[in-house]
């Protein structure tokens, strides 16, 4: 195994003990608050891995993935809410939406980078926003939806978003090993050059966008059914914003950047509520300067400070 | 009747998105780079305007140029601070600078919001009139004497920017950096300056936007993402780089605006111009007006 | 106008890639003017021309990334003009590009394991192949290192390996020496001289005339988009046409 190939079975078996630290958590703490709190971080912990998928080892910079995440909320929120159709049937049933339209939104953004790719991601967002927030006879628009729980305890709640985070990060293990590991960083790092060498790119960008906007709309469906509220607030642009502080904070283009710096960024943005409401002031502060100076991240920040250490 | 009337009101919205889009236009082209920030210097306008005259007691003619200078400087420190790397090579975002710069003003835009919200407090203010005339009849249509004075500075602001741009040695610079940023600086062109002359330009410009229109909408900390979305459709439209043509795109997205909002839809009326933006990105990288494709 | 007793197919045995009359303008300027000739398998054939004589749009064209206008381009018995650079790659066509194209935050590894896997091979087949390349082109040392880290010399031989992870029909090079340290060249050209003997096609462009010379026993010049001789090297370099396109007028016509 080469080097890079180490630091990503590295980068696993970190997350995996943070999500073990994760799954222990309830045994200390019984307050229910701040289990939800925790399923929270959760849900965004599964955006920001499908978002660092596209975008930090892609390098698609979208800026859908509250979108999607809305999509996936409203797909399993109206079957329940019409259709009466029980969660096991809707999360799935998002799960499918989301990806197909993320392969299409995919297939239709091809060939645009960087800002461009932006602005119309970004475009597609707002309209879709907009679009569920004035169809107020279907969606009922922005009084949100009731939706059913999944489960009559938040424990079981709780369980269930540590099962749906560990499958999937397992998933991007395998991925990111896998032969479509090195196709899509390459694509990430040049494009033609990629095609060049016999890179399908047309291929898998798609798989890119697909994965990452299911992978969206399942943590929003699950969260649906968490709260047991669907509103269009789900795909606030802000929203996307702070999906992308979570993984610049934590390190973009790592396995455990995501995990850590979703988890991170909304345990201590609860725990700055208390002090004053200032922690969207400091994270944006934060990512300012790690993009300005380390784009690595906090997790490229540890490992400096290990290789220093060891060296 | 009223077909005229949507139509002069629309090119009145249009000049105001103009204010917005010229400096973006400018920007990108001579960064190549998108300032998702730039609805934030609408809203540090609209604020200093507005705050100026009511807690500093400053005359409205005076609170303006004031919330011009300050926007001329909220380009300028963001341009210093934060875009050298683009050019100056020594960002560890490397070869990713587009990516960089999304990521980079996306967070000061974040920033600045919550910065705001903290500090001045989430309320909207509304602020005051530059002129009291109500309503006058201009021609066929009536106008409010704020809009009339607003779209009189804006057509200023606008033809001032052009000449400048044209004829003064500075702006004949800018255009030159807008080409072909190597062979400027070859010849002599401080690269440097002319990036943080056009951040400020644009700076100003967006801040006069939101201190004009601070009577009309007033300044709360997110005031700023409706315009700033306004001026990314419109500098795609216009061919990303192209001051003309983001102008022109300015003018018919406040027209197609205001009559879609009668005739089609109110409550979309919004997203006209996101649908735009996405279809021509899609058909037509390169906008309406551009010449250069976005293909890698 | 000058020497176009080509090698053919007569003499190197199966064409490997045959061109015809491929044109492209861009605006009123041809930068592509009815370029035909044909390169049998084994060859190894330089390319050479001023400035602007669309030697690299010509490359372009054969390995995708620009579209002909006319012509048809055949490698083997396929046809591929048109087909996108992945599917021309998957064929057998690979190209090299004058600015050094290499995956800068990926290892040197990676980069070369990125090549091998996208034309197929299986992962341990992929790294057994990756090893041999290294140590032949004198980066094992630095096979852990991100591509970006490396010497520019270092990644135009990453680039180089990068096109032989399965070996090729026919390479395109588009000026492998340019503003590259003397070692290293030598390097590249001991690679090429090896891999020529065991039978690799090189189509190969380059304005560095004594490599040329020595490497290349039949040369193609381009001038003003036009193919202007083609033939046995030392032959077509002593051709007015060719040393006035140099000199003179060039890329005027």
């Amino acid at each position: 195994m080469d080097s890079s190939a180490r630091r990503m079975a590295l980068e696993f078996r970190l997350s995996l003990g943070l999500l073990a630290l994760v799954a222990i958590a309830p045994l200390a703490i019984d307050n229910p608050y701040w289990l939800g709190v925790l399923i929270v971080s959760m849900y965004f912990a599964l955006l920001a891995a499908g978002w660092n998928l596209l975008a930090g080892y892609t390098g698609q910079f979208s800026m859908a993935p509250a979108c999607f995440a809305m999509i996936g909320a409203y797909t399993t929120g109206l079957l329940a809410y019409h259709w009466k159709i029980a969660p096991s049937l809707g999360i799935p049933a998002s799960i499918l939406a989301a990806g197909a339209i993320g392969a299409i939104l995919g297939l239709i953004v091809l060939r645009l980078r960087g800002p461009y790719l932006a602005l119309t991601t970004l475009s597609f967002a707002e309209i879709m926003r907009l679009a569920i927030g004035n169809s107020y006879d279907f969606t009922r628009g922005d009084l949100g939806l009731n939706v059913p729980g999944l489960f009559e305890s938040r424990l079981a709640c709780y369980y269930a978003f540590v099962a749906v985070l560990l499958a999937a990060q397992g998933g991007l293990y395998l991925l990111l090993r896998s032969r479509a590991g090195l196709f899509l960083q390459a694509i990430r790092d040049d494009e033609v050059a990629a095609a060049s060498r016999g890179v399908d790119v047309v291929l898998w960008k798609t798989v890119a966008f697909t994965l990452s906007t299911a992978a969206s709309g399942l943590a929003g469906a699950m969260y649906a059914h968490f709260s047991q509220l669907v509103s269009p607030e789900l795909g606030l642009l802000s929203q996307t914003g702070l999906v992308i502080c979570m993984v610049v904070i934590g390190g973009i283009g790592s396995l455990i950047g995501p995990l850590a710096g979703a988890l991170l960024v909304y345990v201590s943005s609860e725990m700055l509520r208390e002090a004053g409401g200032v922690q969207l002031i400091v994270f944006a502060l934060l990512v300012i300067l790690i993009a300005r100076f380390f784009r690595e991240g906090l997790w490229g920040l540890a490992r400096r400070s290990l290789r220093k250490t060891t060296a | 009747m009223l077909n005229v009337d949507l139509f002069i009101n629309g090119l009145i919205i249009g000049l105001f998105y103009a204010l917005m889009a010229v400096g973006l236009t400018l920007i990108f082209g001579i960064l190549k780079v998108v300032n998702f920030a730039h609805g934030e210097f609408y809203m540090v306008g609209a604020y200093t305007y507005t705050l100026a005259a009511f807690k500093l007691g400053f005359d409205p003619w005076l609170a303006l140029p004031l919330a011009l200078a300050a926007g001329a400087f909220a380009g300028w420190l963001t341009e210093r601070t934060l875009m050298r790397p683009l050019y100056a090579g020594y960002s560890s975002w490397g070869l990713m600078r587009d990516e960089y710069a999304v990521v980079v003003t996306f967070a000061l835009s974040l920033l600045l919001i919550n910065l705001v919200d903290k500090v001045v407090g989430p309320y909207p203010q509304r602020g005051p009139g530059l002129v009291d005339i109500p309503r006058m009849a201009l021609g066929p249509i009536m106008l409010s004497g704020q809009k009339l004075a607003a779209t009189g500075m804006s057509i200023a602001m606008i033809a001032g920017l052009a000449l400048f741009l044209r004829y003064s040695l500075w702006g004949r610079q800018i255009q030159a950096v807008a080409q072909n940023r190597l062979g400027a600086s070859l010849a002599g062109i401080d690269t440097a300056r002319a990036s943080s002359l056009v951040f400020a330009l644009s700076g100003a410009l967006a801040a006069l936007a939101g201190a004009l229109l601070a009577p009309i909408i007033n300044a709360s900390p997110d005031v700023g993402a409706f315009p700033a979305i306004k001026s990314y459709v419109i500098v795609v439209l216009g061919g990303m780089g192209s001051m003309p043509g983001s102008i022109a795109a300015s003018l018919a997205l406040g027209v197609l605006e205001s009559f879609g909002a009668v005739y089609i839809s109110y409550d979309y009326r919004d997203t006209f111009g996101l649908a735009i933006l996405m279809l021509v990105l899609i058909f037509r990288p390169q906008g309406l007006f551009g010449e250069r494709g976005r293909e890698v | 106008m000058g020497t176009r007793a080509a090698f053919t197919q007569k003499d190197h045995g199966v064409s490997c890639l045959a061109v015809s009359n491929v044109s492209r303008a861009f605006g009123g300027l041809r930068a592509v003017d009815r370029v035909s000739f044909d390169i049998g398998r084994g060859e190894l054939v330089g390319l050479i021309g001023p400035n602007g004589s669309g030697k690299t749009t010509l490359l372009n064209i054969l390995s995708g990334h620009q579209p002909a206008e006319a012509g048809e381009v055949r490698l083997g018995d396929e046809a591929i003009q048109g087909l996108r650079p992945e599917r021309i790659a998957a064929r057998g066509l690979q190209r090299m590009f004058q600015l050094t194209r290499v995956f800068r935050r990926m290892s040197a590894l990676d980069n070369l394991m990125t090549a091998g896997r996208a034309l197929g091979l299986a992962h341990p087949g992929a790294l057994a192949r990756a090893g041999i390349l290294l140590e032949e082109l004198a980066l094992s040392r630095v096979s852990d290192l991100d591509a970006g880290q490396l010497s520019g010399g270092q990644q135009k031989l990453l680039e180089f390996g990068c096109c032989f992870m399965s070996p090729p029909r026919i390479a395109l090079l588009d000026e492998p020496f340019a503003a590259v340290h003397p070692a290293m060249k030598e390097t590249m050209a001991r690679f090429i001289r090896a891999h020529h003997a065991d039978g690799q096609t090189f189509l190969v462009v380059s304005h560095d005339m004594p490599v040329i010379v020595e490497l290349c026993p039949r040369t193609i010049c381009m001038n003003a988009g036009a193919v202007i001789a083609d033939g046995p090297t030392r032959t077509v370099l002593n051709e007015r046409s060719v040393i006035e396109a140099y000199l003179g007028g060039a890329g005027a016509a």
